[in-house]
């Protein structure tokens, strides 16, 4: 048999989804040890899993580099590549959102020149060029977003909102907000016919365990 | 501004021996396929008009292309792909010839792809079109001359899924579904994204069976009785003439013997506006993309001046390449037979003799340094060549096998025998 491989994301969403997995039988211990290999296995399955950086994790699925994929709906929406998102597991959720200073609120549209500072320049463009058919200019920050408007750097942000804590004590609303965000299940799109069996399998079972909660 | 000279450009390659041996192999291979069931090869510019490609937003949006100008000033692009050159002509120069059209090609297309995967920015395309008609045999023998190019590459374990748009289609018309959410909705369906197809289809004022049959869409893929179990639901006659045409493709398929190759897919749904019916994709391990797609697009003739009727498809030769390199199959490399050298009085009989090894189908390399035996039979051993036919005079030729290194003498009438 063929191993299957699950690229897992870095950070926050590993230890929710190395449980989920266990849940449906499968052997995540040697993932959650502290070994240095990069690739670990579930012999007994024939699975093999890896953990890359979350922005990373759409390329190896669309690539065909692994077969499943487990990655923030942001990353998916900032990379926008073609693949199957078959599950919403739910956790991780929060807002991508516009923000920006109070006395903006229901005035973006006066705007002439929007200058937008963001981590997510395809999303960002997205909304404002497609949904609102605005022109604008994305300065692409790496974090710390909600300083950008403080400072002069632009006038509205994009970015996720998760409690809204950072936005208040800083002077900051949502001004509108653009999806909703949690963590998602993605497949290859070759995998999904040529490992159908398996692959609907695991859907399947972690369907299932998502409708308990 | 020498910087660049040693170097290629990202998403371009040279193809060297072994590699290129083998892709005109494929390409050999593939072409008698489609010349032996009557696709006569055509050759269409590798730039044209922007204009050509720009009616199908779709298939070929304009940042994918590679644009310049001619010195008018017009806007001429490298070809992103083949089907639509071959509507051109279809429509154009040989809009006055008896249909069915069977037309085939195999060339370099070119397209802003992200690399990866196999994905190149050159990459090499070989297909079909069939034009002027619209029959389930049609299709079937589309579907079917994919699938015997496949079998002739080598591969042997992959799967064309088949769907029909016509069945999407139908089925939006039916709901009542606005413009704007049906490509929404075909989004989220070629998506698979079970949840916002579900979602969406919450919001709209259905009936309930039809609701629960869009949502279950990205999960309609399997074998046949996929079909069986959605003509149990009312359908609409769009509809129900898609899932009669998609079934009578696959009877005709198994006819052929090539229903273990097939399955079906009805949540299949890209581009509606190009695509007018069956459409279908091949997969296989080791290349994360399919490997070929194709379909019934019966408006693209239209726009060149006359309206017939066409499927076509089109296969990757460099993800085939990669497919097969994975599956570890298919290792042919280029080898030489013989390596003919002579002393100056052999001259005229070594040309004579490599001349009648050649016609025998060998492949035979010359000596042109004139060196002495041992130095040939080091160069021979190093390139893998099999034997050396050293020729002295007529009367007197040697020959070395390199690998039981065995020396035997001959004339030039045995030799030749």
């Amino acid at each position: 048999m063929r191993y299957l491989t699950i690229a897992l994301s870095k950070g926050r969403l590993t230890d929710l989804s190395i449980e989920l997995f266990e849940n449906i039988g499968i052997d995540c211990s040697e993932l959650k040890g502290s070994s240095r290999k990069l690739i670990l296995s579930d012999e007994k399955n024939k699975i093999k899993f890896f953990l890359a950086k979350p922005s990373d994790v759409p390329t190896y699925v669309e690539y065909g580099a692994a077969d499943i994929g487990i990655v923030g709906k942001d990353t998916l929406m900032e990379e926008g590549r073609h693949l199957y998102e078959v599950l919403n597991l739910g956790f991780a959720a929060c807002k991508m959102a516009v923000a920006g200073p109070a006395e903006l609120q229901g005035k973006l549209d006066e705007l002439n020149n929007k200058r937008v500072a963001t981590k997510y320049p395809r999303i960002a463009r997205d909304y404002f060029e497609h949904k609102r058919k605005e022109s604008i200019e994305v300065i692409k920050l790496n974090g710390s977003v909600e300083l950008a408007p403080l400072v002069g750097l632009s006038e509205v942000i994009v970015d996720l909102v998760e409690s809204g804590r950072t936005l208040k004590e800083n002077g900051l609303v949502v001004l509108d907000t653009i999806a909703d965000i949690s963590a998602r299940m993605v497949v290859n799109r070759v995998s999904m016919k040529m490992e159908s069996e398996r692959i609907n399998k695991i859907i399947d079972g972690i369907s299932s365990q998502l409708e308990k909660r | 501004m020498s910087k660049w000279k040693i170097y290629t450009p990202e998403g371009v390659q040279d193809i060297l021996f072994n590699e290129c041996f083998l892709k005109r192999n494929l390409e050999d291979k593939i072409r008698n396929i489609f010349r032996t069931s009557g696709y006569l090869e055509v050759e269409t510019p590798t730039f044209e008009f922007y204009d050509v490609f720009s009616e199908d937003s779709d298939m070929t949006p304009q940042e994918t292309m590679f644009k310049f100008f001619d010195q008018q000033g017009r806007i001429l692009v490298l070809r992103p792909e083949m089907t639509i050159p071959v509507a051109r002509i279809a429509a154009t120069k040989y809009k006055d010839i008896t249909t069915p059209i069977r037309c085939s090609y195999i060339g370099n297309t070119f397209k802003y792809n992200e690399l990866g995967g196999g994905k190149q920015k050159e990459f090499t395309q070989a297909g079909i079109e069939l034009l002027g008609v619209n029959t389930p045999e049609a299709d079937a023998e589309v579907i079917a001359t994919a699938i015997s190019a496949v079998k002739a590459t080598g591969l042997e374990n992959f799967q064309i899924d088949i769907g029909q748009v016509e069945f999407f289609k139908g089925l939006m018309e039916e709901a009542g579904i606005s413009k704007s959410d049906i490509e929404r909705m075909r989004v989220l369906i070629d998506r698979k994204d079970y949840l916002g197809v579900e979602e969406l289809v919450k919001g709209q004022n259905i009936n309930e069976e039809l609701k629960e049959l869009i949502f279950s869409l990205p999960r309609l893929f399997g074998s046949l009785d996929v079909i069986d179990k959605v003509e149990k639901i009312t359908l609409n006659k769009r509809s129900i003439a898609a899932l009669e045409n998609l079934r009578k493709v696959l009877q005709i398929l198994e006819d052929y013997g090539y229903s273990k190759y097939v399955s079906v897919d009805l949540g299949m749904v890209q581009s509606l506006n190009y695509y007018t019916g069956i459409i279908f994709r091949g997969f296989t391990y080791g290349a994360g993309f399919p490997i070929l797609s194709g379909g019934r697009y019966d408006n693209l003739v239209g726009k060149f001046g006359k309206s017939i009727p066409a499927i076509g498809f089109s296969l990757g030769i460099n993800m085939i390449m990669m497919a097969l390199e994975r599956q570890k199959i298919n290792k042919e490399k280029p080898k030489i037979d013989s390596m003919v050298c002579y002393g100056i009085d052999g001259r005229k009989v070594a040309f004579k003799v490599s001349q009648e090894l050649r016609r025998q189908g060998l492949v035979v390399e010359m000596d042109v340094m004139l060196q002495d035996l041992d130095e040939i039979k080091k160069y021979a051993s190093g390139k893998g060549i099999g034997g050396i036919v050293f020729i002295k005079d007529e009367e007197n030729i040697d020959l070395y096998n390199i690998d039981s290194e065995e020396t035997s003498s001959v004339n030039l009438s045995e030799l030749l025998k």
